[in-house]
Formats: C-alpha cells, structure tokens, sequence
C-alpha cells in the first residue's frame, strides 16, 4: 500500500503497490477506508477512565491511568495470584511487535492467556497432517488453472484480489464451481454451484472420492508414488456410495457425479477452500477428507493446480525474545472464554486486559462473555474506537492505526513478507502498545530491555538467517523469504510422517483422537442432529466485503456502501412461518434471541438461514448471542456455524 | 467520437464500493455526498433476474442534460468529451439535479454550490487513469478514451441503466457471465426490450 500525505499530514491518496503481484497494485474498500478511519470523529485520543459502576467515561491522564491499573494488578495478584488476570489479544492491526505484551505479562507472574483460534485453526491442522506444511502456489499461477474448485469459499465478497485471477482464468476459458449453501457474489459468476446442506462436506468430499476411484479417473501413479494409506482410504469411500452421500448432502446424485467427472478429468483443477466449511465440530476430519481430493487427482505440486487453504510461507520470522513463561501461567480455549469467565477456578479470573479484539460481541455466546466481563474487578481495553467490548471497560486506552508505528507483517494467502512503514505521529495522546507496555513495566520496575530501544533495528533483528535479503530490501517490496518458489511441493516432498501426503494419519490419530483416515459424522448441531425436533433451521454467520468481523463498521463511508444486515431466509421456510419481505424475524435457541429484518430469497438453500456476521454498530443484531461454545475436532478452533436455530414473525 | 467515459464489466464487478472510496478520497469528498454510487441490482436473487452491480458516476453525456438546464452556464463539455462543472459560476440553483436522468449532480451543502464527476481530467490530461479506475480491485471499472468504441459486445443497455432523456450517456457496459447469470441475464434483456 502507497499512502501520500500532504503537508498538513493530511491523507490525499491511498494506492496499492505495483510492485505486489498477488495484488495487482489495487486496494480493497477496507484499506481505502484508513484515509477515513485514522481521523475519524470518534477516534479515541485520549486515556477514558469509567466514572462510576454503570456510568460513562472521563478522560485521564496516561499517569493516572496506568498508575491504577498497576495498583490493582498488584492487589489482584497478591490477593489471587497472576493467573487471575486475563489477557486477551485478537488479530486487529497485527503485526510482529504485538508479542512485546507477554515482556510484562511474563515478569508479572504470569497470567491466563487464550490457546487455538476462533477462524482457521482446524484447516491448518488439517492440511498439516494431509501435506506436512500450510503452503500453497503462488496466486499468480491461479490463471493457470483449467478448473477452479470454489469450496465453502467466496472470494468475490471475501478475497476481492483472489476473484480478480479467478475471473482472469475464468476469461481464459477457465470453468469456476462453486459449492456453498448459499448464493453469493462468486457462485452468481461461477458456471456451476453446488448447495449442499452446511456441515456434509466430509460426505461430499468422500462421494466425489468414490465416483472418482470407481471410474480409474484418479492419478494411479501420483497415488503410488507419494502418498500413504489409500488402502485404508479405499475402504472408507466403500461406505460413502453416491446414493448415501446424496441423501447427506441433500444433492442430487446426478450432480455430485458430474462434478466428480468433471473435476478429475480436467488438469490441472485448483481447489480453494474456505474457512466456512471448518466452523463446526467435525472441522478437521472434514478438511482433510477434502484436501485429499488434489491429491487423489494429481493435481498436487503443478503449477494451476492444487490444494489452497491457507499459506504460511512469509510467517518465518525468529521469536521474540521473551523473559521465560513462568509456572503459573496457564491458558483457555478461545471458543470458550465466556464459559471459563464463569466457571474458571483456583484462582478465578478477576481482571482482563483486552487489545486488537472485540470479544463482547465477536467471540461465540457473546451475550455471556459481555456479562461476565462487567462483573469483572478491572478491565482493560486497549482499541481505536469505543466498541462493545471498550463500552464494558474501567479503562479505555487509545490504540495506534497501521500507519502509527513501525512493524513487519505476515499474510495468509500470498507468500509475502511486509514492511509496514510509521507515516503518521499517533495522534492525541495515543500511544503504540509496545510503549504502553513498556511504560507499565517501567511502572513495576521491570526489565524493559526486551522492548525496542530503535524498531527498525528491532524489526531487523526478527528476519530470518540467511534469507538473503536485508531490511532495506524490504522497504522496497514485498519479498517471499521462505525459499519455496512459486509451486508448492514442486519436489513432491511433503514434511509429513510418512514423507508422503497422507490419506491416512496416524499423527491425526494419535494427537486429536480422531479416525486417521477421514471420515464423516453427524454434527451436534447439524442436518442431522435430533435438536433440529425444536430448532429446525442450519444459521450461518458469513462474512462479506465490508468488514474484517467487527471493524470498519462505525465508519460512514462503510455504512454508505455495505450490504443490508438482514435475516436470510428461503421463501418455503419463510412461507412456512407466515413471514414476509421486510418484516421483522425473532431469531432463537436456548442460548440467545435477537431480532432483524428479514430478506425472503430463493438464493439460500431451504433449512438454512444466514445473517453477516461483524454488525455491532448502532443497534446491530448481535448473531453470537446465538452461536455455541465448541470446539473443533482438531487444534481448539471455534464452531460459529454449527447453529441451530428457529425463527418467527417477530 | 464521443470523447472519453466509462467502461464498466459487469461480470468483474462485485459492488465492492473500492471506486467510491477511491473517488473520495481523490477528490477530497471527505464529509459530503459520493460522486459515485454503486446500485446492487436484485440482491434478494429473485430467480426471475440476475445479481449484478452498477457502479455509476457522471457518464459524461454527448448532449448533457446538465449543461443544457443550467442558467449560469456552470457546465462545460471540454473537448474530448468530459463534462465539468466549474464551481465559480455555479449559482447552486440545484436545476442540473432536475434535468440529469441520472441525478448525477449533488448539491453540498457548506459551499451552497453543486459538484458532480469530472472523470479526474487532472489525472487523465496527467497521463493517468481516474482514481476509480485505477482502486478497482478487480479491474471491472474501465476508462476509454472513446467508450463506444469498446471492442468485446460492450453496450449501451442493460436492464436497470437507460437513457429515458436521449442524452446519449458515454458509458458501455459488458455483459455478465457465468452459466446461469449469463442466461438470466438474457431473458431479462429480452423481456425489457419488449
């Protein structure tokens, strides 16, 4: 991204860089919406200090404020020890320095920390155990592909610069399928779409196995040579006929065999997978019955082709140094703070420090996490605006934009590492939190050696050995450090167990208690599940162009561009329960009811209702009031969209 | 030669808002009203139409309505094509909101005067392309220095753009594509033209 100011400091033009191919030079809205955002109204400038219980805000001096928050740290901790603190980071405006928290948290005794991840953790752990490491093609090698496989994935609303190759190939004579219970931006250009009912994508994805085995389409020699347990896989699609998987997926079996056909007899075909199809409770076996599928096709280390989930390939700089975990800290699931708030013992948590999250509305039963959270002796929030979660806080500590200080940042789909360059002076009084942390530990008298005495030397120090380039390179462009070239497992080497890709996991087995070879099990909360007696409808939770979850949504040039926030609802379920376009819904379970206008659209499929997730501005239906504490099957990730729910005239 | 306008692919454009952004911030609409707009048609996916979006701006019209009702001869059609609206005549009547079939002029309020797209003539007399053009993501808002000479069946219709004025938009859109949005997209066409 290219930023020019003018001489009042003043943001005149926000440009992509040419110089990042995974881009093409072009800004998505919600970058372009900084220039509005780091100067925004309601920005926060200064410390705000909770008046009284239940009452507003005041602004307070940096002194004043850190000084009590140290004091009653100190008193929590003496009284309770460490682990009654709670510190709660998210993955708003990321960036290497964010780390420097735990130089503190760890001098201070420790404290209780938040392990696995609410997005993508079990497609990672998946794709880990299937090919050794998350790494995919280049997204220039997109437009090479002859098929593009969109699975549980919309690129056109959630990865615009993805779509941009996607519709490059397409162009080139490309075919896009799409297969997502909903219509969307991407399945409307797509030339074939696919909706199965939410949660049966292991069923999908094993059917399509079977058409595919059964018709000798799958690569023979490909599969000899650098896999590993297709006996056993062999066996499991025994059970999956396409009759059976039709009847789970509620696809038509003429259909599940024309894109078995069609997938493996086109070369190379790229599969993108989306974070969607692992929001429940099946994640992992379900992500890897499906990452199989470039494997069992050949179509794995050639360009236009493969397996793309997520890729980690710029995430390769050193730790931190770090003051060592001291023993009392521990650690909770992130699906479940609400739960541990409640119930967690020996010692009790008593304080949380929140930063880069809003976890009052963004986590899973949020309506309790929100309620557990006031009943708290402190919080801390450190954000740019006052969310729901800062409006529940003693303490509001106004936080840095992207353009504030320095930092490197890694990225989840392209392979590049990113210099992030400090443009603007943070405005008002706000502080990076690398200085906030700094100052509270010069408060305790900690060793504050850890922090950067200059970041640019700091950040240098964080490149990898031997990568061959240098800081100022960085500065320059974009770089892919890792090493790995444009094609992913161009050498076939694959860094699992076995040294081949695995269809059969004795890892996945022995770590995650799981069948090592994929297999498909109803959902708690699924098609199948008998809870659908009394919540009969599948709620999904998606995101779109104009937010990344919660963030950006306060900003009127957002406002005057996003989609409506509305209930989706198909017009055999909504005739069903006498609702009408427009009128209001009452949308429920026994964790929550919220309420919202309803859109009557053919678009989604019957027995699934969808509301965007990210809303919590100014009256917002708040969907996590709704949605469950579980967690995946694989590596502690959250399960939004394994949600049953009713829905009425409200 | 009509001069220079828009060129917009409806199959690339997912209604993103990126060109609206990027025109704002270009063009210092900071607290006041966008000069684009992008219009979602049929989000609801009724099956009888397809999903597309228009992003629209000035479409810089052979025979400007604008020009033509205004009384203080703001408007100006330059030679090659763009219309601009010189804020120094403008009385801020509001007549050109009136007669532009599109309602492209917007009034604002502080300065009392109207303002509307001028296809970022400093960008483009610079050798660049108009902000918009150059933010969108998915490169589905095109600058042609003569629209409807667009080559690869760009048009002048489609079903919720139309020219009820006569004043001969210079704007061309693509068509949409995919399976289906591209049939939908012709029986729609078909049935308006009826």
């Amino acid at each position: 991204m290219l930023v020019t100011l003018d001489e009042g400091n003043r943001i005149v033009s926000i440009e992509g860089d040419p110089e990042n191919p995974a881009t093409g030079g072009r800004v998505c809205l919600k970058g372009l919406s900084y220039a509005r955002r780091v100067t925004y109204s309601d920005r926060l400038l200064r410390p705000l200090r909770r008046k009284a219980p239940g009452a507003g805000f005041e602004p307070v001096s940096w002194e004043a404020a850190l000084g009590e928050i140290a004091e009653r740290l100190k008193g929590l901790r003496d009284a309770h020890g460490p682990a009654a603190a709670l510190y709660y980071e998210g993955s708003g405006s990321h960036g290497a320095l964010g780390g420097l928290s735990m130089a503190f948290w760890r001098q201070f005794g420790g404290c209780t920390t938040t392990f696995g991840d609410l997005c993508w953790p079990a497609g990672l752990e998946a794709t880990r155990l299937t090919y050794g490491a998350n790494l995919h093609n280049h997204p220039k090698l997109t437009v090479q592909g002859r098929l593009i496989l969109l699975w549980g994935h919309n690129p056109a609303e959630t990865n615009v610069h993805q779509w941009r190759l996607i519709l490059d190939a397409q162009a080139q004579g490309a075919r896009v399928i799409v297969i997502d219970p909903r219509q969307t931006d991407s399945t409307d250009a797509a030339d074939r779409h696919l909706q199965p009912r939410p949660g049966t994508d292991a069923a999908l994805a094993l059917g399509l196995a079977r058409v595919i085995v059964d018709a000798g389409l799958h690569d023979a020699q490909f599969v000899e040579a650098h896999t590993h347990g297709f006996g056993e896989y062999r066996q499991r699609l025994a059970e999956f006929p396409l009759g059976r998987v039709a009847s789970l997926t509620g696809i038509e079996p003429e259909e599940i065999r024309a894109l078995a056909l069609e997938y493996a007899g086109t070369k190379p075909a790229l599969l993108i997978a989306g974070f969607g199809l692992q929001r429940h409770s099946r994640a992992g076996q379900t992500m890897r019955a499906v990452a199989l599928l470039p494997a069992l096709t050949g179509n794995v280390g050639i360009p236009g082709g493969g397996w793309q989930y997520a890729n980690l390939a710029s995430h390769c700089l050193r730790p931190l140094a770090l003051p060592p975990e001291p023993a009392a800290s521990r650690s909770i699931p992130v699906s479940q703070v609400a739960l541990h708030l409640e119930t967690l013992d020996a010692p009790p948590i008593r304080a949380a420090w929140i930063e880069r999250g809003n976890p009052a509305v963004q986590n899973p039963a949020a309506h309790r996490l929100r309620g557990a959270l006031a009943r708290l002796d402190l919080v801390v929030v450190v954000d740019q605006f006052m969310t729901p979660t800062a409006g529940l806080a003693h303490f509001v500590l106004p936080a840095k934009t992207l353009f504030e200080e320095e930092d490197l940042v890694t990225a989840y789909w392209h392979p590049y590492l990113q210099w992030r360059a400090r443009i603007l002076p943070p405005p008002g009084e706000v502080r990076p939190e690398s200085d906030i942390w700094r100052a509270l530990c010069e408060r305790f008298g900690y060793d504050t050696s850890y922090f950067p005495a200059d970041r640019e030397s700091y950040l240098r120090a964080l490149l990898p050995d031997a990568c061959g380039f240098t800081l100022d390179d960085l500065k320059e462009r974009p770089l892919d450090l890792s090493g790995n070239g444009d094609v992913a497992f161009a050498d076939r080497r694959f860094p699992t167990v076995s040294g081949k890709v695995e269809f059969a996991s004795g890892e996945a087995s022995a770590t995650w208690g799981v069948d090592p070879v994929p297999d498909c099990a109803p959902l708690g909360e699924g098609a199948e599940s008998p809870a659908r007696r009394r919540f009969p409808l599948q709620l999904l939770s998606c995101k779109t162009r104009d937010r990344i979850h919660s963030q950006f949504g306060n900003l009127d040039w957002v406002r005057a561009v996003e989609r409506p926030h509305v209930l989706d609802i198909h017009p055999d379920d909504a005739r069903a329960r006498g609702i009408e376009e427009g009128s209001r819904a009452a949308v429920w379970n026994e964790r929550g009811r919220i309420e919202l206008p309803v859109r009557v659209t053919p678009g989604i499929r019957p027995g699934v209702v969808h509301v965007l997730e990210g809303w919590c501005h100014e009256g917002d239906a708040d969907v996590n009031a709704l949605t469950a504490e579980g967690i995946t099957d694989m590596n502690h990730g959250a399960t939004f969209y394994e949600c049953l729910v009713e829905v009425a005239r409200a | 030669m009509s001069g220079a306008g828009f060129v917009l692919d409806l199959h690339r454009c997912v209604g993103c808002g990126a060109c609206v952004l990027a025109c704002r911030i270009e063009n210092g609409r900071i607290e006041t009203a966008a000069w684009r707009r992008v219009l979602p048609l049929n989000l609801r996916r009724h099956q009888a139409g397809p999903t597309y979006f228009l992003s629209v701006a000035c479409h810089h019209c052979e025979e400007p309505a604008c020009l033509k009702g205004c009384p203080s001869g703001a408007y100006e059609k330059r030679p090659d094509g763009v219309v601009v609206h010189h804020e120094e005549r403008c009385l801020g009547c509001r007549y050109c909101e009136m007669t532009c079939p599109f309602a492209t002029p917007t009034y604002d309020e502080a300065k009392g005067v109207m303002s509307k797209c001028h296809l970022c003539a400093h960008r483009v007399d610079a050798g660049r392309l108009p902000a918009c053009v150059a933010a969108c993501p998915t490169e589905a808002l095109q600058y042609a220095a003569s629209p409807e000479a667009q080559a690869g069946g760009a048009t002048a219709f489609v079903p919720g753009f139309a020219d009820p004025a006569g004043c001969r938009p210079v704007v061309r859109f693509l068509a949409p594509a995919g399976a289906r949005r591209a049939e939908l997209f012709r029986s729609l066409e078909e049935a308006l033209k009826r």
